[in-house]
C-alpha cells in the first residue's frame, strides 16, 4: 500500500477574498501592481506607517489575518514572502527581522509583535490543519483494521443506543443511512475523514445529530443519512483545499485550529444542510444534487464575506 | 442537394449530441468512470445521491453522461432517466462476486425495458488492477451476453482509477454510434 503523506508545509489554494460587498474604484486599481506600490507609497509618506502596520493596528481578528496574509504574500520583499508560505524554526527571530526591515519600533508598536506573532501562527495552523486532514482522508476504511471497526461500532451504538447491532453485515446499516450491508465501501475517496467527522457529530451533538437522523428517516422527504454526511465531509474538505475555510478559522479560533475545529464545521453543515434539505421540500432523494450545490453556494457567500464568516453551530 | 442543406448537413453533425446512461450497482465505479471521462481527479469520490451530468467532447460530439446512484433505493429512479437515450454503459465491480448474481438481475432487467430496446450496450468490467477482479470473459458469460439479440454489445475491461480501458470502450462507443447513424440514413 503506498502511503500518501502530506508534508507540512504544503499550501492551500490562495483565493481572493472579498472583505466587503461593494466594489470601489480605489479597490479595483489597487489589483493592479503598478498602482498599489503609488497608493502604498503616497499612504507611507503621508501616515508615516508602513502597510503591516496599519493593518495590524486598524482591523479586527480575522479580516487582520486575511489582509497580513495578502499583503505579505504581494510583498516585493523575500522575506515578507517566504515568511508566509513556510513556518521558520525560530519565528520570534523572524518577526523581529520584519521589524527591522520595516522600521518598526517596540517602544511606539507595543502591540504590534503579538498580534502578528497570532496572525501568523493562525496562518501555519491552517497550513498545518490542511496536512492533518488529508492525511486522515487518504487512510482509506480497511474493515480487517481493529481500530476502524471499533470506530464503526462506535456510531452505531451513538445513534442507535437501544438497537443493538445484529451482526457486523447486516441490513441494519440501513437505518442510519448506509448503503448496504456492509459500510465500508461508503466512505470511499473520504475514508477515515468521513467516519470520524459522522462520530464526532453523533458524540459531541447527540441530541442534534438523532434529530437530524430522525428527518433523514422520513418516507418520503428523508434521505440517507450517513451517505449525506460523507457528501458532507467531501464539501468541507472542497472548502478546506480551495481555502475558504481560511476566514472561518481566522475568526473563530486565535492562534492554531484543530482538527476539533474542522470537526465542529463539519457538525455546523450537517445541521445547516438538514434544515435546507426540510426547506426545500424535495419530490425524492434525486433531487439531492441540485439541492447540495444551492447548499453549496450560499455557504461560499458566507464564507467569502470574511467579516461575518463563522460557521458555527449556535447552541443558545 | 443544395449549398445550403450541405452546410446545414454539416453543421447539425458538429453539433450532435449524445446522451449516455451510466448505470451498475452501488460502489461500482461510475462516478469515477465519469470523472474519468471528463479529465477530473479521481481520488475524492462520494456515494451519489441522486445524479451527476457531465458534458464531455470526443471527436466532434458533445456527450451528456448521466451517472445515475446505484443504491438500492434509488434503482426504481432509473427508468425516468431511459427516455432517448443513445447508449447504456452498464458498470460492473469485477471484484464483487458475491453481488455478481445481483448485478445480472438488474442488468436483465434494463435491457427488458422498452424504453432501452435496441440501444447499444456497453459493460465495463471495471476494478481490473484489483488482484482478485473477475476477468472479462467470465463476467461475459456469467452475464449470458452472447445470448443478446438485437442489440450491439461491447464488454471493456477496465480500471477507471488508473484511467486504464476507459477511453478504448468511450472509442467503441463512437464508433457504434457513427455506424449505426450510417445505416439509419441508408434507410
Amino acid at each position: 500500500m503506498v502511503e500518501h503523506n502530506v508534508q507540512p508545509g504544503h499550501k492551500t489554494k490562495r483565493i481572493p477574498i472579498k472583505t466587503r460587498n461593494d466594489i470601489d474604484l480605489i479597490s479595483v486599481l489597487y489589483t493592479i501592481s503598478i498602482f498599489r506600490s503609488f497608493i502604498k507609497w503616497i499612504v507611507r509618506l503621508v501616515s508615516g506607517t508602513c502597510e503591516l502596520q496599519r493593518i495590524v493596528a486598524k482591523c479586527k481578528p480575522g479580516v487582520r489575518t486575511v489582509k497580513l496574509e495578502e499583503c505579505m504574500y504581494r510583498s516585493r520583499h523575500s522575506l515578507l514572502r517566504t515568511l508566509c508560505e513556510a513556518e521558520p524554526d525560530d519565528l520570534d527571530a523572524s518577526i523581529k527581522n520584519v521589524m527591522a526591515l520595516k522600521g518598526i519600533v517596540d517602544d511606539t508598536n507595543p502591540r504590534f509583535f503579538d498580534t502578528f506573532k497570532c496572525c501568523l501562527e493562525q496562518i501555519y495552523g491552517f497550513d498545518s490543519l490542511y496536512c492533518q486532514v488529508e492525511n486522515l482522508r487518504m487512510e482509506a476504511y480497511d474493515s480487517k483494521n481493529k481500530n476502524h471497526e471499533e470506530v464503526l461500532y462506535k456510531l452505531w451504538n451513538l445513534l442507535q443506543p437501544d438497537q443493538p447491532l445484529e451482526s457486523r453485515i447486516s441490513h441494519q446499516w440501513g437505518d442510519i443511512g448506509f448503503q448496504g450491508v456492509d459500510p465500508k465501501t461508503d466512505f470511499r475517496g473520504m475514508g477515515m475523514l468521513g467516519l470520524q467527522n459522522l462520530v464526532y457529530f453523533a458524540e459531541k451533538y447527540t441530541d442534534l445529530a438523532k434529530q437530524v437522523l430522525l428527518h433523514s428517516q422520513h418516507p418520503q422527504h428523508g434521505y440517507p443519512y450517513a451517505i449525506v454526511g460523507i457528501n458532507i465531509t467531501n464539501m468541507v474538505h472542497e472548502f478546506m483545499c480551495n481555502g475558504l475555510l481560511r476566514s472561518h478559522f481566522y475568526n473563530r479560533v486565535e492562534g492554531r485550529p484543530s482538527l476539533d475545529d474542522f470537526q465542529e464545521v463539519f457538525c455546523y453543515l450537517c445541521y445547516e444542510f438538514d434544515k435546507f434539505w426540510i426547506k426545500s421540500e424535495p419530490e425524492n432523494v434525486m433531487a439531492f444534487g441540485r439541492i447540495r450545490e444551492e447548499f453549496k453556494k450560499t455557504v461560499k457567500v458566507m464564507l467569502q464575506l470574511v467579516e461575518s464568516a463563522v460557521l458555527a453551530i449556535d447552541q443558545t | 442537394m443544395g449549398l445550403l442543406d450541405l452546410l446545414r448537413k454539416l453543421k447539425s453533425d458538429q453539433n450532435k449530441e449524445l446522451r449516455i446512461l451510466l448505470l451498475g450497482l452501488d460502489n461500482a465505479g461510475k462516478t469515477t468512470i465519469l470523472k474519468s471521462l471528463a479529465s477530473e481527479e479521481v481520488t475524492n469520490i462520494t456515494p451519489t445521491q441522486g445524479f451527476n451530468v457531465k458534458s464531455v467532447n470526443s471527436s466532434g460530439f458533445k456527450l451528456n453522461v448521466w451517472d445515475i446512484g446505484g443504491q438500492r433505493r434509488i434503482r426504481p429512479y432509473w427508468r425516468n432517466y431511459f427516455e432517448n437515450s443513445d447508449v447504456l454503459i452498464y458498470v460492473i465491480d469485477s471484484t464483487d462476486r458475491k453481488r455478481m448474481e445481483e448485478t445480472g438481475l438488474e442488468l436483465e432487467e434494463l435491457l427488458a425495458d422498452e424504453k432501452l430496446s435496441g440501444v447499444p450496450l456497453l459493460v465495463f468490467a471495471n476494478k481490473q488492477d484489483l488482484l482478485q477482479a473477475a476477468p472479462a470473459s467470465e463476467i461475459a458469460e456469467g452475464l449470458n451476453l452472447q445470448t443478446l439479440r438485437g442489440r450491439t454489445w461491447q464488454i471493456q475491461a477496465c480500471s477507471a482509477l488508473k484511467g486504464e480501458g476507459v477511453q478504448d470502450g468511450l472509442e467503441w462507443v463512437m464508433k457504434t454510434v457513427a455506424s449505426k447513424s450510417k445505416s439509419k440514413k441508408k434507410k
